[in-house]
């Protein structure tokens, strides 16, 4: 085993990998607040690519450019899905509600996978841009531009979420809502509101990921499915509702599934899954989360 | 007559229709959507069980459907006796799910929602690249093929599955599952053995799904080996189910029939748009009309007799 | 100021409340007192908006509170120390007193409103930064009265405030209470251990069975003979 080969496939891994977390965290959020797991969340992230694609393919933006644009009309369209579909499931009991908030993103998802095969046809796409081929090297090691930034770009929004969660009033409600939601409610904290705006900053996040994903790698509509399920492996490894720690596990699971498929080849899926699913059976609090009594 | 008996004598008319439609139509497309439909039946039936009676929604149907046609598949195609071959490939399906049904039954709620879809997955990549091309018949089976059987396997199937779900829901076994879907602790608590419950609700779905899995195997002549383990399997059975009545005997019928209806209207002109509707009424359902179009139906009868009941005065 | 008019609350297909009326008068400290089970902590947590009565209604001010939801009701004034204290236990003594004033009203006030409460509860300065979660019982009970004192609340709903604390440490909150009832603000108080809440509270009512089936002074109802016996009786040692 080539040391080059490995450091190689280790440095695509973490690239993939800031994604994964960016998708996870996304999601973590919303599980936080709303204690719902939106499975149609790859969805979300697909949506956000071609939208990209689509201000790229009609208008010729930068996809760079183009990523808050996208990232804010994916953060409308969150809102709107949490007020028109999962808002009226709150006044639910507990179980009921989070049978329901599955099936409403089970049917999301087929609805938007559909959408998105008649708007932009079953084909993948991608976005092609001049610089689509750079990079630079270090050590003799490949670091395209686009990856490396996807990279860059998760670990910014990434920080920028912390700070917003830690330093502004509503960051710290939303925090509070997910550790306590009727005692945020009797601080005064407008729980509707939190959640909305939680759903929508899911779907921003998601839509972040799924513009670098246009430009880095590619998009088609089947890809929702994917995408949510990495993003579900992510949030059980860290532990459901640990927002930080998503981001970290997002890395790691793509580097411990890019160093796989030098091992197993096509089956580094599979080494995923199996984690996910060993966790989920014996360590439901994650990898870095503590033990709920 | 009771009400028990209109409905056995309804039903049984029914299956004779349904086994005398190939001798007045010899017209391969009307048999083969006869087919589709018998096939969503079994299939969003076989789903209904687990999910509809007990409560426990699986997003990894598509496995035990996957490993029966795979059994069959190659058990047939092996020159072993078709039936030989068929219930290998329920009881493979079962064998495979009495494995997972610990671990998996353990899982609550959702995380038994994730960790079946994750599963499905396992299963389908690892099909996927142990078996990438397209699963293959010998010569002769294709010169002899003819559909005709296939339509009586299904029927066949379908009727014991819809007899099946139908005896669970009258009988005691049926009320445990429903108790466990409503409120498991409170089950627990008056005695169920809720564990119990579920793994006979899980061994029953799975093995009906291997079944149908493995008439599927018997009826498309050729498809790549990795499709029947597709999440779209389980995705089909989940529409279907939940548009047409979930917890019911009729609700998956009336899904499978529109399912499948719909599938081949828009199979030219709008491919998958049979999803998209059905997602669209899923959500509705899901949000204001938790029984399906069942529920539907039985609404609008009763504010037909109401009026009646009303206007019987004058 | 609180008037609860024959308020029913089913929870789930379980009944609770069955057509309770009562009212708190401005600047009073009332107290509810009644066995394990009997509806009290529902009763506050209706007050609040976290359960919605399906009989009956509930004013506040003269406000009546049906469509009124939980977070406005706290801009109006109305403030719950819930049972277990409900604290944000992975957030700082110091960020859970910041929640607490997270409504307009509490915002501008917000540090005097601060140094007010680390007069009553000095020991709170000290553990600004430590997560609510690792403290003490007695600390978090401060915490979590201090908390509900940062919107400058009108009526005070305290739900169990000694509960889990030594007797020492019951004596202090309790005097608490009694120090910001001078300030100006009406309580409303659950309390297991009726002698305490009868020697802190102007006026009781006692609940049994989702009913209320006795109220009065306070001083009357030290002196109650079914008080005595059922509430009072294992104390007299």
């Amino acid at each position: 085993m080539n040391l080059l080969v490995l450091a190689q496939s280790l440095i695509f891994g973490i690239f993939v990998g800031g994604l994964y977390g960016l998708a996870a965290v996304g999601l973590s959020l919303v599980f936080g607040v709303m204690k719902m797991l939106n499975v149609a969340h790859g969805e979300l992230l697909m949506l956000g690519g071609y939208v990209t694609f689509s201000f790229f393919s009609l208008y010729h933006i930068d996809p760079f450019l183009s990523l808050l644009p996208s990232a804010f009309i994916l953060f409308l369209i969150g809102m709107g899905l949490y007020k028109g579909l999962f808002s009226p499931l709150a006044k639910l009991h507990e179980e009921t509600k989070i049978k329901n908030s599955l099936l409403i993103g089970f049917g999301l998802s087929l609805i938007f996978h559909n959408l998105a095969i008649r708007l932009w046809t079953a084909d993948e796409k991608s976005v092609s841009v001049l610089y689509s081929g750079w990079g630079f090297s270090l050590f003799g090691l490949r670091f395209p531009f686009i990856r490396f930034s996807g990279l860059i770009l998760a670990t910014i929004v990434i920080f920028a979420l912390h700070q917003f969660l830690t330093k502004t009033y509503f960051g710290k409600a939303i925090r509070a809502t997910t550790e306590n939601w009727e005692s945020a409610s009797l601080m005064g904290i407008n729980i509707e509101k939190a959640s909305m705006i939680s759903f929508g900053l899911g779907a921003a996040l998601a839509a972040m990921a799924g513009t670098i994903v246009s430009v880095g790698y590619a998009i088609h509509p089947a890809m929702g499915l994917e995408w949510t399920l990495k993003a579900l492996i992510v949030v059980v490894l860290a532990g459901l509702g640990n927002i930080g720690g998503a981001f970290v596990a997002g890395v790691l699971l793509g580097a411990v599934e890019s160093v796989s498929t030098l091992f197993v080849g096509p089956y580094m899926e599979v080494v995923g899954l199996f984690l996910f699913l060993l966790v989920l059976e014996l360590r439901p609090q994650g990898l870095f989360g503590k033990s709920m009594g | 007559m009771s009400s028990q008996r209109k409905i056995l004598f309804l039903s049984v008319g029914i299956a004779i229709l349904l086994a005398l439609v190939p001798m007045w139509t010899k017209r391969n497309d009307f048999i083969n959507i006869m087919i589709l439909i018998f096939l969503y039946v079994c299939l969003a039936q076989s789903w209904n069980i687990l999910a509809g009676y007990t409560g426990q929604v699986s997003l990894g149907h598509a496995a035990f459907f996957g490993l029966g046609a795979i059994t069959t598949r190659f058990l047939w195609a092996w020159g072993y006796p078709f039936f030989l071959a068929f219930l290998s490939g329920g009881v493979v399906a079962v064998v495979f799910a009495l494995i997972i049904g610990h671990p998996a039954l353990r899982l609550k709620g959702i995380y038994f929602a994730i960790g079946t879809l994750g599963l499905g997955q396992i299963l389908k990549i690892t099909v996927g690249n142990v078996l990438p091309t397209v699963a293959g018949l010998p010569t002769d089976y294709i010169a002899t093929y003819n559909l005709i059987p296939r339509y009586y396997l299904f029927l066949v199937l379908a009727v014991i599955i819809v007899a099946m779900v139908y005896w669970i829901s009258r009988s005691k076994l049926g009320l445990g599952m429903v108790a466990v879907r409503e409120d498991e602790e409170a089950a627990k608590a008056s005695g169920v053995n809720t564990f119990r419950q579920k793994m006979i609700a899980l061994s029953t779905s799975t093995f009906f799904a291997g079944l149908a899995g493995g008439a599927f195997a018997f009826y498309q002549v050729s498809y790549y080996y990795e499709l029947p383990f597709s999440p779209t399997w389980t995705f089909d059975a989940l529409l279907i189910t939940f548009v047409g009545g979930v917890g019911t005997v009729v609700g998956p019928i009336v899904g499978a029939f529109f399912y499948a209806i719909f599938k081949e209207l828009f199979a030219r002109t709008f491919p998958e748009l049979h999803v998209f509707i059905f997602g669209l009424l899923f959500i509705f359902v899901v949000l204001l009309l938790p029984g399906g179009l069942v529920e539907m139906v039985s609404r609008i009868r009763r504010l037909v007799m109401a009026k009646k009941a009303v206007t019987g005065f004058c | 100021m609180l008037e609860i008019e024959k308020i029913s609350v089913s929870y789930g297909d379980l009944q609770i409340l069955w057509d309770i009326s009562f009212k708190v008068e401005e600047k009073e400290i009332v107290g509810l007192i009644g066995p394990n089970g009997a509806g009290k902590t529902t009763t506050l947590r209706t007050i609040t908006g976290l359960l919605r009565p399906f009989a009956g209604g509930i004013q506040f001010e003269g406000v009546p509170m049906e469509k009124v939801p939980i977070h406005k009701r706290v801009e109006l004034g109305i403030s719950l120390i819930p049972e277990g204290r409900g604290l944000f236990p992975g957030m700082s003594t110091l960020e859970n007193l910041e929640l607490g004033a997270y409504t307009a009203k509490g915002r501008t006030c917000k540090d005097k409103t601060l140094e007010q409460v680390y007069e009553l509860f000095p020991i709170l300065k000290n553990r600004k930064k430590q997560a609510a979660g690792t403290m003490s019982g007695g600390e978090q009970q401060m915490l979590a009265i201090g908390r509900g004192l940062m919107s400058k609340p009108k009526l005070l709903l305290v739900d169990e405030p000694s509960w889990g604390l030594s007797p020492l440490l019951s004596k202090v909150i309790y005097e608490v209470i009694g120090q910001i009832n001078h300030s100006g603000v009406t309580v409303l108080l659950i309390e297991q251990n009726v002698r305490i809440a009868l020697e802190l509270a102007n006026r009781a009512y006692v609940v049994e069975n989702g009913r209320i089936v006795k109220q009065g002074d306070s001083r009357n109802m030290l002196d109650d003979q079914h008080i005595r016996e059922a509430y009072l009786g294992t104390e007299s040692a």
